[in-house]
């Protein structure tokens, strides 16, 4: 660790779970049920330790709720067609299905990653592929779709973050997280193009802790929850996680606590983000934490800082492009539960043997972070 | 991404010194003589410049590929954008029987099948410069795992 990686991890950097808890691996096929009360039942829930979490909630929404379904989709990073297809193939695919959804969803989220350098050109072809879902759509950026012109061409095509709307007695809202990098580009005098490489390098080290919600956007937050019961539930989209998972990637936001302290005294709050293009699930106090797959391709887990309560996924085949990507599909109880299934295109979704575990067979790893671009 | 430092003409007048120090030395082979701190920072420098090269490598520096005659990718992908800090690059894991190539393997081949298969680059020489230089890379980034041979 460098030293100013060292400085990013907080006390708190582990994961907030309880002691106690149920191996995540005891979940089933390719869902991550968010009320864990449910899956395991009252007494299989009470005796894994699960309580207190979330277990009074449904009785009060269930008398205005209604149950609906919304898509994901996100982390397409489509280079212009002329470097490659597959990413636009996969991309396509993605929004075929999610438009064939039937029942139909309400609508889409696109969270973020859109494009893989910030080019109008990769955009322009995002938007013209998306013109496939015909439902409404949403969306929050990406660091690959900001800093070549520091989100100029998004927010002209896409609209600007922060957002919120309410839907069938849920709020939902969009943060942006991605838009906070430290001014690394104007002392050492780069071209937009230089600052977007740096970006857009998942290890690379001059973008820092760039993740954040930032000071303005937790007024926003906790302005727009000020008056929504703090019983009913609360749905927030955002690129990168809102706990600290591994904050040299960017796993993280780095002003993750304030965040949760908006969030705390809400009973049912739902974190669902992109980024980490991998599988993952968290809980912290009240709010549960999704990590959604990529359709481009599938990220590693971070050497260090995987939950606890993640359940990984399958280790990706290098062979085979199709793998260890996709999306979700996302539905919302009468009861208010949120649940979600990774629509992974190859293999199954979770590893059933150490062998073959995104984590578990890294048990000899010890990586170390780079020194070339440190300048 | 950035270019390395261009560390080569350091690189020259070390080599050139420690050659030097040798052909001065009362014994022709050099570990007879205790190593000077100049010689190892020499060795350490000519080590960590392959370590660097191969980083750029690893990341797609379009310079670097160029300067070394290699295409290690037609997607736009690199390496480290499936393998940040060459993250399940297993070179601890080398040599084992891989499966993708039904083969028993080196780490040398499979960084090989890698180019060829997911980024549709061009094969490069086993022996050559931009082979030991990612090799360099991924070991170094891999310094702190524990020897594995064989694990699947
Ligand atoms: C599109 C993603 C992708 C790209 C790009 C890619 N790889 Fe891989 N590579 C993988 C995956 C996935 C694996 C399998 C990891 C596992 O088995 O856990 C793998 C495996 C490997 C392995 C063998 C690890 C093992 O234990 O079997 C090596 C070595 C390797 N890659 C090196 C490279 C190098 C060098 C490059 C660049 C020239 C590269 N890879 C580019 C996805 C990629
Ligand atoms: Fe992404
Ligand atoms: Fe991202």
């Amino acid at each position: 660790m460098s030293e100013q990686q060292g400085r990013w991890r907080k006390p708190a950097s582990l994961p907030l779970v309880a002691e106690g808890r149920p191996d995540a691996g005891t979940c089933i096929t390719r869902r991550t049920f968010l009320h864990k009360s449910l899956l395991y039942g009252a007494a299989g829930a009470a005796s894994y330790g699960l309580f207190p979490l979330l277990n009074t909630i449904d009785l009060a929404f269930a008398q205005t709720g209604q149950a609906f379904r919304f898509a994901w989709v996100s982390d397409t990073h489509l280079y212009p067609r002329d470097v490659n297809t597959r990413f636009v193939e996969k991309a396509v695919r993605a929004f075929q299905e999610v438009q064939a959804m039937d029942p139909p969803a309400d609508f889409l989220i696109f969270g973020g990653d859109l494009a893989q350098l910030g080019d109008p050109v990769e955009l322009q072809l995002g938007a013209e592929l998306l013109k496939e879902v015909k439902i409404r759509k949403v969306f929050i950026p990406g660091e690959h779709d900001w800093y070549l012109d520091m989100g100029a061409t998004w927010n002209k095509m896409f609209g600007a973050s922060p957002w919120t709307f309410d839907h069938k007695g849920v709020r939902f809202i969009g943060l942006d997280t991605i838009s906070r990098a430290p001014d690394f580009w104007t002392p050492r005098k780069m071209s937009a193009k230089e600052r977007m490489g740096h970006m857009a390098t998942l290890d690379g080290t001059l973008g820092g802790a760039w993740a954040a919600v930032g000071e303005e956007q937790l007024r926003w937050l906790d302005g727009t929850l000020a008056r929504w019961p703090k019983d009913r539930p609360v749905v927030v989209f955002t690129h990168n996680p809102l706990y600290e998972y591994y904050p040299p990637w960017n796993f993280w936001v780095r002003d993750w606590l304030p965040v949760q302290e908006i969030l705390k005294p809400f009973a049912n709050v739902t974190n669902i983000h992109g980024h980490t293009h991998q599988v993952l699930y968290n809980e912290i106090g009240s709010m549960r934490s999704i990590g959604m797959l990529a359709t481009s391709w599938p990220w590693p887990y971070g050497p260090e800082g995987v939950p606890a309560l993640t359940r990984p996924m399958v280790r990706a085949d290098p062979g085979d492009h199709f793998d260890g990507v996709g999306w979700g599909e996302l539905s919302v109880s009468a009861a208010a539960r949120v649940d979600n299934e990774y629509r992974m295109w190859r293999k199954t979704v979770y590893a059933a043997a150490p062998e073959d575990s995104g984590t578990d067979d890294n048990r000899n790893q010890v990586l170390s972070p780079r020194i070339a671009d440190r300048i | 991404m950035t270019n390395p430092r261009r560390r080569y003409p350091l690189i020259a007048v070390a080599v050139v010194a420690l050659a030097s120090v040798g052909a001065g030395a009362r014994w022709a082979v050099a570990h007879k003589e205790p190593h000077t701190a100049e010689q190892l920072a020499a060795f350490q420098e000519v080590f960590m410049e392959q370590v660097r090269t191969g980083d750029a490598l690893f990341h797609g520096d379009a310079e670097t590929e160029k300067k070394l005659g290699v295409k290690l990718s037609a997607t736009g992908m690199a390496c480290a954008m499936c393998h940040p800090y060459t993250s399940d690059t297993h070179p601890h894991e080398f040599p084992k029987f891989q499966e993708q190539m039904n083969e028993f393997a080196t780490l040398r081949d499979m960084i090989n099948w890698c180019i060829e298969k997911p980024n549709e680059g061009e094969k490069i020489d086993p022996d050559g410069p931009a082979m030991k230089a990612l090799e360099a890379y991924i070991y170094w980034s891999n310094r702190h795992s524990k020897l594995d041979p064989g694990r699947h």
